[in-house]
């Protein structure tokens, strides 16, 4: 029972569902306290267990249907003698002329234990020695559908394969009628062995291996240079990036605002008790104050970047999402606000809003700056000027057609802003060659990064967020 | 007197039915929810939509254990010294000056100042006593002889420090306090910890609990509710009522009825005699169910068909 909750537990780890050693444990416990008898409760009682949100839950139900269609308890007690499911479809997969296969089988004189099995039409004891062959084997290793042939054979081997093709080996010299139709029955028996643990795999596969596989993709995708990603994964982007960026806000969301009532500060209360002759009666406690920081970001979707534009965007819409306290920007050459864009509309929608808005003209970075000083450095709204708490994140390859860089108005920033990050979609080898003036910039910046996949800007916006909230 | 734990639940069915005398109709999920974690002492996180019935699941559940209910309301900036104990500073401050002329009498026979110190030292342990200590939430549930049910509301509105804080309480059943040592449960509490979602919580905390999640109940489930808790109401106005707030459920609103919500309106429906959905009586008592003016408006436009929609058989409708 230990081992069948152990593959349990494999294939619902496959399924993208965290479960730790301590929480396998708990599940084992709850299970033995429900008992097998009752499968409504023991799924809702190990979903209870293991599941901890709603979307988790979904998938624990999928899995735990799929896991025990196949894997009836029924089975492994050795009193069950109804067919199990797995063997159902063994029954129908068998050819019509059993009649006299039986008639045959009465004669089989080989030693194969499996044929005599197959012969006795033994179901239950098939599926036990198959399912111990596939133990054997590791089959819960699977996850790929390249390896489905190699598992196959690898439990055809264990279940003792072997012996039968050898027998038929032996048998196809005979000219005896007899052994030819030993040599046929064989045959049939193979076949239908291979079909019956092929089908087998196929289900262990989409048991453990489909979270893998998915896992596989989104890894690929989160390594790979934004450039190369192709159109249609864009709908994989965006989850793998709300996830990212949900991840983010929620380590760093909260520590915003909070005022903390800390301990009694002894010192002011003696102070402001002095009045009353040192008899204290007014306790002046301790309080803490954290800042609320601001980030203000500016993308650049002009035409030499087009390639990255999207999901850069795509990035910048997901950080609107989940953090209280940011600023967007896009541009190609005039700063555009799209704050609004992302608010109000669906993130598909907003990128492409965004991307005319802002985007398709040639780059201009000095008639950006020139807009940023207008509407965040000189602004009469005070409050929405950058300042010691603002940090300024700025995603762009800095290639400005050889237009003026305006550098003075990024040394302003540099010296009012609290930290200037600046992130480059292009590989550092082509930094400052043909109308890239990065190097330029590059003093007026606390950091200047490559970022070109999703992993690296997920790395470098985590240790932004952790300077920028620290303090 | 009898302890939380001399009682056992025997069985998921059990509960079931435990909970439907006691007034909360719940399925087979919470039920088993709570036999577990009656039986392995696990903590539940339940989550879901306000007006679920989360905070009503702790109360009942104290209730037919008939021990008391402790309950912690989170929020932004809690921290141990409201959650779990504080000292009382004014009572401290005030003492030592009331005791002041005693504590002359107790030194003036010293010689030395290190003599004084010395028994000085042999009082000192009074002022941090549990006589100075003001019991908060966390503490009492520990304390409580007969054990309790603890409920700890919308932990999602506490800070993450807190979060870390409970997970001595949740795991081992223990808080540490410096000046006192490890206090142990003498009983071990049921924790309830309820959340709207508004945040994720911590992976740690998760793992520690087990995680319940009650969402908008399905029609049949909901009619048993009122039915036990409005028995006044007739049986096919029952049927209407439950109908049309799924029906609204669906739609896209600010707020969506729950099932608090659907029992006031149960409510004042009785109160008000009505026999049928009338267009003329819903408009007027919408407001028990919806919250926001915009949520109104846009159910009023389409309330004929709603309400004409609702009317059907619920095979229809239901979910």
């Amino acid at each position: 029972m230990q081992q069948m909750l152990q593959d349990f537990f494999k294939a619902v780890r496959s399924h993208d569902i965290t479960i730790s050693a301590a929480e396998s444990i708990e599940a084992s416990r709850t299970a033995e306290l429900i008992g097998f008898d009752d499968r409504e409760i023991l799924k809702l009682a190990l979903s209870v267990t293991l599941a901890k949100s709603v979307d988790e839950k979904a998938r624990f139900n999928d899995c735990f249907d799929e896991f025990f269609t196949f894997n009836s308890f029924q089975q492994d007690e050795e009193s069950a003698s109804s067919a199990s499911p797995a063997k159902a479809p063994a029954n129908e997969s068998q050819p019509p002329g059993q009649s006299a296969e039986e008639q045959v089988a009465s004669h089989y004189e080989g030693k194969s234990e499996l044929v005599k099995m197959v012969m006795e039409r033994n179901r239950v004891a098939l599926a036990n020695e198959m399912k111990r062959a596939a133990r054997s084997v590791g089959v819960t290793d699977i996850w790929l559908f390249t390896q489905k042939g190699i598992y196959t054979q690898k439990i055809l081997k264990e279940m003792g394969m072997q012996e039968i093709n050898q027998e038929i080996a032996e048998l196809a010299n005979t000219t005896c009628p007899r052994g030819k139709a030993q040599a046929a029955l064989l045959r049939q028996v193979r076949k239908l062995l291979l079909e019956e643990v092929r089908s087998f795999v196929e289900q262990q596969l989409s048991l453990y291996g489909s979270g893998t596989s998915k896992r596989l993709r989104e890894e690929f995708l989160m390594n790979t240079r934004l450039s190369n990603i192709e159109r249609r994964d864009f709908h994989r982007m965006h989850e793998i990036v709300r996830r990212l960026a949900k991840k983010l806000s929620d380590t760093h969301a909260k520590k915003r605002k909070q005022t903390q009532r800390g301990v009694l500060d002894f010192r002011k209360t003696m102070r402001r008790n002095v009045a009353y002759d040192g008899v204290m009666f007014e306790t002046y406690w301790k309080t803490k104050n954290l800042e609320r920081p601001r980030i203000v970001c500016i993308c650049d979707v002009s035409g030499s970047v087009s390639a990255y534009a999207r999901f850069l965007l795509l990035f910048l819409y997901s950080l609107n999402d989940v953090l209280m306290q940011i600023d967007s920007f896009a541009f190609s050459s005039h700063l555009v606000d799209v704050n609004d864009i992302f608010k109000e509309h669906p993130v598909e929608q907003a990128i492409e809003l965004a991307l005319k808005e802002a985007g398709g003209g040639s780059t201009d970075y000095g008639q950006m700056l020139r807009d940023l000083k207008q509407n965040r450095i000189e602004n009469s709204d005070n409050l929405r000027n950058i300042d010691h708490r603002s940090t300024v994140i700025i995603l762009g390859d800095a290639r400005n057609n050889y237009g003026e860089p305006r550098l003075d108005v990024m040394k302003l920033i540099y010296q009012r802003a609290k930290r200037v990050i600046w992130l480059n979609p292009e590989p550092q080898i082509s930094w400052n060659t043909g109308d890239s003036v990065i190097g330029k910039y590059r003093p007026f910046c606390h950091l200047v990064k490559e970022a070109n996949t999703i992993k690296q800007l997920e790395g470098l916006v985590d240790n932004i967020l952790k300077h920028s909230l620290a303090g | 007197m009898k302890e939380l734990h001399d009682q056992r639940f025997t069985s998921v069915a059990e509960i079931e039915r435990e909970f439907s005398n006691a007034g909360y109709i719940c399925n087979r999920e919470i039920a088993t929810a709570i036999y577990i974690a009656f039986n392995l002492h696990k903590p539940i996180l339940v989550e879901g939509p306000a007006g679920v019935g989360k905070t009503e699941l702790a109360k009942t559940t104290a209730s037919i254990l008939d021990v008391p209910l402790i309950r912690l309301q989170c929020y932004e900036g809690l921290d141990e010294s409201k959650a779990l104990y504080e000292w009382k500073y004014g009572k401290q401050l005030l003492y030592t000056q009331l005791l002041k002329d005693k504590l002359n009498e107790l030194l003036g026979t010293t010689h030395s100042l290190a003599e004084a110190m010395g028994k000085l030292r042999q009082q000192d342990d009074l002022f941090f006593s549990e006589e100075f200590l003001e019991p908060r939430p966390l503490f009492k549930a520990l304390h409580e002889e007969r054990g309790c049910v603890l409920l700890v509301d919308e932990i999602d509105k506490s800070d993450h420090e807190f979060e870390a804080f409970l997970l001595e309480v949740l795991s081992d059943f223990q808080v540490s306090i410096p000046e006192i040592g490890t206090i142990e449960a003498r009983v071990k509490p049921i924790v309830f910890l309820t959340s709207n979602n508004n945040r994720e919580m911590s992976d740690a905390l998760k793992r520690r609990c087990l995680h319940l999640s009650i969402p908008y109940p399905e029609p049949e489930l909901e009619r048993r509710i009122l039915e036990s808790r409005v028995p006044g109401l007739s049986e096919r106005l029952r049927e209407h009522l439950v109908s049309f707030v799924h029906q609204v459920r669906a739609l896209d609103l600010k707020k969506l009825p729950s099932i608090s919500e659907t029992i006031d309106w149960a409510r004042v429906l009785v109160l008000m005699h009505a026999e049928s959905l009338e267009p003329k009586l819903v408009q007027e008592t919408l407001n028990t169910i919806l919250k926001f003016q915009d949520d109104i408006e846009a159910v009023n436009e389409q309330l004929d068909a709603l309400i004409a929609d609702s009317e059907q058989p619920m095979a229809k409708t239901g979910g």
